[in-house]
């Protein structure tokens, strides 16, 4: 479990996030929603330890983070950031093995876990290619397989191992928007969990298990899909009076964009 | 037929036979992993340091050859050289090579260093101001030594020399960083702008040193600020020797962190590195190694950016790799470079500088103009 107890954040005298408190459960997905500059990436940063909160704390499976060294706190957490800009020629499979830095193995091993997670992310063939000649979603799919192998089982030692994702299908085809998103749910349905910070909301609604919806540092919903994703906080939270449908089958929320009225 | 023997006509290849070495290189060279070739060619590189050192002892107007040395050191033939001739060789030509290596991996080390901390392949420490920093340091205890340091001298002896152009270059490195670092994120404009701020101000200071300073302390100074190895001796090797060391030595533990923070700080930090530590000591390495360096020999331009640039464009910018191949390559090119300089307008010689510049400077505009797109500006 990632809990998140009454977290404050400052940015250059600025107060980003005002008392967020949620708890990530393993076996579950977790989305942070909510429009840009809401502090959706800054809650992320608190949670990976990346920033320290300037009040509130933050525990992983128990441990509060500000008494985790950071080769402790790898071993429990993988982060996918949004972008990232490389300047030397790494090759796919020489990014990817970075990952296995915290872990500890033989050669063998590392290649085999460096190929499972390409071929996880669709990327199998891809290794011998330089990373700064791929398309963004490319790269960005190549990140993640990083974090998969720095990550690679959802438990270990008996405890559950989390995904930090942000915006982890922002350059993606629907495709592999759908083969990351299954993927992610897969890493929860083996007993591990995931925070993702997400912006398509019908991707959220059909896989995560718990929204996170915020505003102007502040948690404005939080629960189910169905619970989370109505008419009211649509307008509340994003300011766009929007119908939120039902899809019968399935009891799936979906927003469509066309029944914005303005 | 049985299996077995279809197998064994070599047409099927058996998957549990491990390939030759050589096949095995490139199926994993060709899969994205150079670290076989980077071992290839540490060993190559290595060969070509030794060849290199022996050739530049053995190489120049006096006539001490190979056999002859060897001969003298195994006692079998005592007269095989005279007395001037041994002069030569222990006194002049092993203390330029011993040098040349030193500084030349030194100076290559930090480029790489430097390169991994700023995320750029244009960080150097000679471009950025690092070595103007530290020639600051240098010249400061050349001209004021006697008046604001004297007892600086008395406690460090010939180290002071190293150590004043090591705190010139820390305090550069640390300037640099503070400046061109905003919330982990490098910018490499403010980085290049400031480094050559920051250079030019360590410039005119010299300039103003150089400027009250008196006869003896001017002629220290042109000897010193040669950017020369025609100076080497075994008292500076023993002053900027164990700094140089220690650098080197340290750095092989970089490597891995160095190797995570060419994805930025935020991911090199969630991979497990402590951060904070790794810039800490990275920042004092390259200030160690590019002090003690432009304290024995003055600046020495483009080895820094040459040496790992060229090497990353053959095994990749893995640091595991890269460090050990620059240190090799770096004092294998200096000492090169020191036989040319010493051997073309013979019995005069050229400043080392002229040729390192004449030689890089051509390579790296090559380099620019073929259009790598992963230089990365």
């Amino acid at each position: 479990m990632i809990r998140a107890f009454d977290i404050s954040v400052r940015l250059a005298g600025r107060q980003v996030l005002h008392g967020i408190s949620f708890d990530a459960a393993p076996g579950a997905m977790t989305a942070i929603v909510g429009p840009n500059g809401s502090g959706k990436t800054t809650t992320l940063k608190a949670i990976s330890g990346e920033l320290t909160p300037s009040a509130g704390k933050v525990t992983i499976n128990g441990r509060d983070l500000a008494g985790l060294k950071p080769w402790e706190l790898a071993l429990q957490r993988g982060v996918l950031p949004q972008s990232m800009v490389i300047s030397f020629p790494f090759t796919v499979r020489e990014i990817v093995r970075l990952g296995l830095m915290a872990n500890s193995g033989e050669a063998s091993a590392h290649d085999r876990i460096a190929d499972e997670a390409l071929e996880a992310v669709d990327l199998a063939g891809f290794s011998g290619r330089f990373y700064q000649e791929l398309s963004g979603g490319e790269q960005q799919r190549v990140q993640l397989a990083r974090v998969l192998c720095q990550i690679s089982a959802p438990v270990a030692g008996g405890e559950p191992r989390y995904l930090l994702l942000d915006e982890p299908v922002s350059s993606l085809d629907i495709r592999h928007q759908l083969t990351i998103m299954r993927l992610a749910r897969q890493f929860c349905a083996e007993g591990g969990g995931v925070i993702a910070v997400m912006h398509d909301l019908n991707l959220t609604s059909m896989f995560a298990d718990q929204i996170i919806m915020m505003k102007a540092g502040r948690i404005r919903a939080r629960g189910a899909p169905k619970d989370v994703l109505t008419d009211e906080t649509m307008e509340a939270v994003f300011g766009c009076r929007m119908r939120v449908s039902v899809a019968p089958a399935h009891d799936i929320p979906f927003v469509l964009p066309q029944s914005a009225a303005i | 037929m049985p299996p077995s023997k279809a197998m064994g006509n070599g047409v099927v290849e058996s998957p549990m036979r491990k390939p030759a070495f050589a096949a095995r290189v490139v199926r994993d060279w060709r899969s994205g992993d150079r670290a076989g070739l980077a071992r290839c060619l540490i060993v190559v590189l290595t060969l070509l340091a030794v060849a290199t050192f022996t050739t530049s002892i053995t190489t120049g107007a006096a006539d001490a050859s190979l056999a002859n040395i060897l001969r003298w050191l195994t006692g079998e033939a005592d007269q095989a050289m005279s007395a001037r001739d041994r002069i030569i060789i222990l006194d002049i030509r092993l203390p330029r090579a011993v040098l040349g290596m030193l500084v030349g991996a030194s100076l290559a080390v930090s480029g790489v260093v430097m390169q991994g901390l700023f995320r750029n392949p244009l960080a150097d420490p000679g471009l950025v101001g690092v070595s103007s920093g530290a020639s600051l340091g240098a010249v400061l205890l050349i001209v004021l030594g006697d008046v604001a340091f004297g007892p600086l001298f008395a406690v460090l002896g010939f180290y002071a020399l190293p150590f004043g152009a090591f705190l010139g270059g820390l305090a550069t490195t640390l300037l640099l960083y503070r400046i061109a670092t905003r919330g982990g994120q490098t910018s490499v404009a403010t980085m290049l702008l400031a480094g050559i701020a920051l250079g030019a101000l360590a410039g005119a200071v010299t300039g103003v040193l150089v400027f009250i300073a008196d006869d003896k302390q001017l002629r220290d100074l042109t000897f010193w600020g040669l950017g020369s190895l025609a100076g080497a001796n075994w008292t500076k090797i023993a002053a900027a020797g164990p700094i140089i060391l220690v650098s080197l030595a340290v750095v092989p533990f970089l490597a891995r962190g160095l190797n995570a923070i060419t994805l930025g700080e935020a991911a090199a930090y969630h991979m497990g590195i402590p951060v904070q530590r790794l810039k800490n000591i990275a920042v004092f390495s390259v200030a160690g190694a590019t002090g003690a360096s432009v304290a024995v020999s003055g600046g020495i331009g483009f080895v820094g950016i040459v040496v790992p640039h060229l090497l990353r464009l053959v095994i990749g910018p893995d640091h595991r790799y890269l460090l050990p191949a620059s240190a090799l390559l770096g004092g294998t090119l200096l000492i090169f470079a020191d036989m040319l300089a010493r051997t073309i307008v013979s019995p005069a010689e050229l400043p080392i500088g002229i040729i390192t510049a004449f030689v890089g400077a051509p390579f790296f505009l090559w380099v620019l103009l073929r259009g790598r797109s992963n230089i990365g500006l």
